[in-house]
């Protein structure tokens, strides 16, 4: 009886120590997670961090892997809906236990997963994705990181851009009728008002809408000689189309939605509009550029960089993967606490940016890794979304 | 007066794609008393289907005229399988859900096909804009109202003066009856949505210049073709087609002088006032139903 009674409190004991120390011996898998559009109209997005994401860890692999592990990266398909999302966030963390979850390609996903990520406490990098309030959500700790752009500081690049490229001044803004449309409206306005200017027009056109030429035509009779564009490709293609029935020719300054297909759909129309990204494929690549561009090409059969929709996505999630590498190298362990804090230490020279650190703890605003000095002016010229530079318009710039 | 124009030429254009799709609903609906509710897919199939042949290679007329075929083999099966079954009585409803449901997966299935993007269809049509009076306006954008006018002509005189479309009428009229004199009511369904669906794959291609194609493109098309041939009377072929054509210039002009956001307040409001002062559409025939 009592050798019965001592087994079964060891055994009890043992249990109880097991459950005890379960979370602090918690140790995260290493592979990171991805949920992001895999299908439906957007799932070049979904294709984009793919790219980047599968480069990155191959050559870390090659190289022995990250505290003795190699790295596998698990997508999810979200189809641009938040709850799936979420649900997918939820797999990330709890079934695969991978060590961080990276962010896809539409904001509403990201605003939703902002609360699951911060309660369950697994580290967040978003690629694309680039509402202000995904990062800057007042929740602290904060886990939601981000390398790619921001929308307030992208409102910024674009005004300034505007300002210099601008005559007389005036300056007008033509935004698509939705969440991320209707969330930049306020920052361009407070970017313009932080110049002393004041938008002399702002439109506003839904998606699938075919003419925009009421629009155009209020622009134009607002004496606008700069129009800032914040849309997607289609709408955009119907806005130069637009321009051209009536006539009218403005400097069009976009945000980055139209670094898809615009110079397919409008052809020579598209010439000129300059579209802010965080990086670009196309033109004269540098010597590391064009390594990883021959590991994509290679492994996902593209001929062209121009079939690389969103390709600045891909040079995001290329870096987002490096940086996460150095921060779990730096905790020394697969923890996401831990990686959570070395992800403020890590410095990195990337595709995109030199990341010097790549997180600020000091200033939430710096929860996001790309600073709009690293952001770039591309522009449309026959069919090709080139670095300014290499284009006729970079001189006027 | 140069803004004016500009407005009643974009919005004749837009009209005139309405116009197109309400044409293909009346076209059901006259024969059938049931229409495919995804008539919009129609028109996506068309201009999709046409791009992916020349996509393979083939001449665009060759591949056109191989889409509005696939068009009209995809209105008969769906009528067969999706809408006979399920409009046995001129009441029943199930072929509401049914047409929808095809729709949906039609546009899944041209997404993982097709790709997400909009996509342009080349046209000499869009090459360059004409100046009319100070308004711009490209030459495809002129030819579409032109083609639903056309293609109303064309089917009332088929409804006067061809066996085929007394025969459709008649179907409409009292199937029983109509079966009675010997007229195969079945046939006439299949022909009734083969012909629809042909006329908006050719309406799709005709549209994709303008609006670029994608597997979302018919969506939209399709619902505000649909209240226009509700506006219009979903039983007289120039109804529909004068309401189409009101309906996008009304648009523009919303758009124009009131605002971008007013437009699908003002515009779907103008519908229900419509249908309360004419519950039979502005110039439609009152539909009588033997319950």
């Amino acid at each position: 009886m009592s050798h019965r009674f001592a087994s079964f409190t060891r055994a009890s004991v043992l249990a109880m120590a097991a459950l005890l120390a379960g979370p602090a011996f918690a140790q995260q898998e290493p592979c990171i997670g991805n949920s992001g559009p895999l299908t439906g109209a957007a799932a070049f997005g979904g294709a984009a961090v793919k790219y980047g994401a599968e480069i990155a860890i191959d050559e870390i692999n090659e190289k022995g892997g990250v505290l003795g592990k190699k790295l596998r990266l698990i997508q999810y398909d979200d189809a641009g809906a938040p709850p799936r999302g979420v649900d997918n966030t939820r797999r990330v963390a709890m079934s695969d236990k991978c060590i961080a979850i990276l962010g896809g390609y539409h904001s509403t996903v990201g605003l939703a997963q902002v609360d699951l990520v911060n309660e369950i406490g697994i580290p967040y990098i978003g690629t694309i994705a680039a509402n202000t309030k995904i990062i800057e959500n007042e929740k602290s700790p904060n886990y939601m990181f981000r390398v790619s752009a921001k929308d307030k500081w992208v409102a910024h690049f674009l005004v300034e851009q505007a300002v210099k490229a601008s005559k007389n001044g005036k300056i007008a803004f033509i935004y698509e009728n939705t969440g991320w449309g209707n969330g930049a409206f306020p920052d361009i306005k407070a970017a313009m008002k932080a110049k002393g200017k004041e938008l002399v027009a702002a439109e506003t056109f839904n998606w699938n809408d075919q003419d925009m030429s009421a629009q155009v035509i209020r622009i134009r009779d607002a004496g606008a000689d700069t129009l800032l564009i914040w849309g997607l490709d289609r709408e955009g293609n119907q806005i130069v189309r637009s321009l051209d029935k009536v006539a009218f020719k403005p400097t069009m300054i976009a945000a980055w939605g139209l670094a898809g297909n615009l110079g397919e759909l409008a052809g020579p129309l598209a010439n000129g509009v300059r579209v802010m990204q965080t990086f670009s494929w196309l033109g004269e690549m540098d010597a590391k550029t064009k390594v990883i561009w021959e590991k994509i090409q290679k492994k996902h059969g593209l001929k062209d960089p121009t079939e690389l929709k969103m390709g600045s996505g891909t040079a995001n999630a290329y870096d987002a993967v490096y940086i996460l590498a150095k921060a779990i190298e730096k905790a020394g362990a697969y923890d996401w606490k831990k990686v959570r804090e070395a992800l403020y230490q890590v410095e990195h020279t990337g595709l995109v940016a030199n990341y010097k650190p790549a997180f600020d703890k000091a200033d939430p605003e710096r929860q996001d890794a790309i600073l709009p000095e690293y952001y770039r002016l591309t522009a449309w010229h026959d069919g090709k979304l080139l670095p300014i530079a290499q284009t006729p318009y970079g001189k006027s710039q | 007066m140069q803004t004016a124009l500009q407005y009643i030429f974009s919005g004749l254009a837009i009209g005139g794609i309405y116009a197109l799709v309400a044409l293909g609903f009346h076209i059901m609906w006259s024969t059938a008393k049931a229409v495919n509710f995804a008539h919009g897919d129609a028109l996506m199939l068309g201009a999709v289907l046409a791009i992916m042949g020349i996509d393979v290679g083939l001449p665009i007329a060759l591949a056109a005229l191989l889409a509005v075929a696939a068009s009209c083999l995809f209105g008969v099966i769906l009528e067969r399988y999706a809408v006979r079954p399920f409009a046995k009585t001129p009441t029943s409803i199930g072929w509401m859900l049914t047409t929808i449901a095809v729709g949906i997966m039609l546009e899944a299935l041209v997404t993982m096909q097709f790709g997400g993007f909009s996509r342009p269809l080349p046209s000499p049509g869009v090459d360059k804009a004409l100046n009319i009076l100070g308004a711009g306006v490209y030459p495809q954008e002129l030819l579409i109202p032109a083609v639903a006018v056309a293609v109303m002509l064309g089917f009332v005189w088929m409804q006067r003066s061809t066996l085929i479309g007394r025969a459709m009428q008649a179907v409409a009229f009292d199937r029983n009856a109509a079966a009675l004199m010997g007229i195969d009511v079945n046939r006439m369904f299949a022909i009734s949505f083969g012909l629809a669906s042909a006329l908006g794959g050719a309406a799709g291609i005709l549209v994709a210049p303008v609006t670029q194609a994608s597997a979302q493109m018919g969506l939209i098309l399709g619902l505000k073709g649909f209240a226009v041939a509700i506006i219009g009377g979903v039983t007289s072929a120039p109804g529909v087609v004068i309401a189409g054509l009101a309906f996008g210039i009304i648009e523009k002009f919303v758009e124009g002088y009131i605002s971008t956001a007013a437009r699908e307040i003002i515009g779907f409001s103008i519908a229900i006032l419509v249908l309360l002062i004419y519950p039979q559409g502005l110039f439609g025939k009152r539909e009588v139903f033997k319950v």
